[in-house]
């Protein structure tokens, strides 16, 4: 049972310390081979075009989608949401495995970036929105998580959850909580 | 509720870059191939370090035009740098829309004593640092990032090497430090107390640390990464090489591989040229630009 997290460049090692705080065995994905025996994904927050480009020179992305396409749980937040969407404004589609449009660096600039409430799982917490991608429209096949002032910033489909913001910079109990029963057994362990 | 550029979010963006290459560019063109070839910012100055190096004079912030076609051409955050103590040059660039302010010593500073107080901008700052307690001052002002200093427009990574491991032990002589020697320890490094007490409680520095200033190669790259670097920038070294875009890519995968000596090999092939080195006993004292700042 382990987790990968996706380790091209980003944020990754702080989704390792959540999932440390939440004793979950994990392996950092840097090519195919890091994906044996992997049950569960992560994919951080960063630049999304640096890490399609990195990907490149060995064709991580076609195996990760198979194994998103397997069912198991995904997280991907901020650059990791870019990467699961399906269209994205402003950039380019790589897993595209999520139903929504999304768009990058929608809420502004480094000076417009911000601390905002959240309503996560109907739990409120603030969290850090960094050049964050928007979430502009999503099929009705998925469900918004969390809302910032009536605005959906969360989105679940399937086993497939993305965030435009990133939790694993703030890993307060709510999220640790249900980071740990999402990877153990996906959306189906906690009604939504 | 939302709270804009609270220290979390600018130190935040630099978490966001970790394991990425900076590059320096000095027009849009420049940027374009940056940004094609996986960076995960760019870094708009007037000319890159080499030229500085060789054609003297005074170095400034970049032209407002230079800025504003760079911000225009690319995706990924912009930064620029301003002089040492330049806080209108900040203050522009911070009106420009730049993500990341760079109080860089590669630019001839503009105060002989004092660093910009950073905490009033509201665009973080990267500060470069070659030693603890210059990366504590400069946190203690404001920095959300450091960098190394490293020697710029030189191609030679041994500057580089240096101010790393100095870093290293700085940190480490912090955390296996007793908390009742804390004290005399800021004293001794001449560093902010609240800052030594929380790297002696994290046992790292509080932002995030990239190295600078002289990388030309991918190994130099995956060198700094393994000396235990969170990313590089790499100035003169791409745009200075025989082919800057082969060696860019080169770069970016060498700093995610960093650990994979097979994948460096494949990598290192057919790049080209590197820049031209300069061996830092040749440079007199006058000329190295690590020893501005303080």
């Amino acid at each position: 049972m382990k987790t990968g997290v996706l380790a091209l460049q980003g944020s990754f090692y702080d989704h390792v310390q959540s999932l440390e705080f939440i004793d979950q065995d994990y392996v950092l994905i840097k090519d195919t081979s890091d994906l044996s025996n992997v049950n569960s994904l992560i994919l951080p927050g960063g630049e999304s075009t640096s890490m399609i480009k990195i990907q490149k020179n060995n064709n991580l992305f076609s195996a990760i989608k198979k194994l998103i396409e397997s069912g198991i749980p995904t997280l991907g937040t901020c650059a990791g949401l870019i990467l699961l969407a399906k269209d994205v404004i402003d950039g380019e589609t790589s897993l595209g495995v999520l139903n929504t449009v999304v768009e990058r660096n929608a809420y502004g600039r480094q000076n417009q970036s911000f601390e905002g409430l959240v309503n996560l799982l109907g739990n409120k917490e603030m969290y850090c929105f960094i050049r964050a991608p928007k979430i502009l429209s999503y099929e009705d096949s998925v469900t918004p998580i969390a809302t910032i002032e009536n605005e959906v910033v969360g989105v679940i489909e399937n086993n497939i959850v993305g965030l435009s913001f990133h939790p694993e910079l703030t890993n307060d109990k709510v999220y640790l909580d249900w980071l740990r029963s999402f990877l153990k057994d996906g959306v189906n362990v906690r009604s939504l | 509720m939302k709270i804009e550029s609270t220290f979390k979010i600018k130190k935040g963006l630099a978490e966001m870059l970790k394991g990425g290459v900076i590059m320096d560019v000095v027009n849009a063109e420049q940027a374009v191939v940056a940004e094609k070839s996986g960076a995960v910012a760019v870094m708009a100055l007037e000319r890159i370090p080499a030229d500085i190096r060789a054609e003297g004079g005074v170095a400034r912030m970049s032209s407002v035009e230079t800025i504003q076609e760079v911000i225009d051409s690319v995706s990924i955050p912009v930064m620029a740098k301003a002089r040492i103590g330049h806080f209108v040059e900040a203050q522009m660039l911070e009106s420009l829309g730049i993500d990341f302010i760079d109080e860089s010593e590669v630019l001839t500073p503009a105060d002989d004593k004092n660093h910009i107080y950073k905490h009033d901008i509201k665009t973080p700052f990267v500060n470069g640092a070659t030693d603890i307690g210059e990366a504590c001052r400069r946190i203690g002002e404001g920095a959300a990032m450091i960098r190394t200093k490293g020697e710029a427009g030189t191609g030679n990574v041994i500057e580089a090497v240096k101010h790393m491991r100095s870093m290293t032990d700085g940190i480490n002589k912090i955390k296996t430090s007793d908390q009742n020697e804390l004290m005399s320890l800021a004293k001794e490094i001449k560093a902010p107390f609240d800052v030594v007490k929380e790297i002696h409680e994290l046992g790292k520095l509080p932002v995030v640390n990239f190295a600078a200033g002289g990388i030309a190669t991918p190994a130099d790259a995956a060198l700094m990464m393994q000396l235990g670097c969170d990313g590089v920038f790499v100035g003169s070294g791409i745009f200075k090489s025989g082919d800057p875009k082969e060696r860019a890519e080169a770069i970016v995968i060498a700093t995610t591989n960093y650990n994979d000596p097979e994948k460096l090999i494949e990598v290192s092939k057919n790049l080209g040229e590197p820049m031209v080195g300069i061996n830092i006993d040749d440079l007199d004292e006058a000329e190295k630009l690590a020893k501005r700042g303080w």
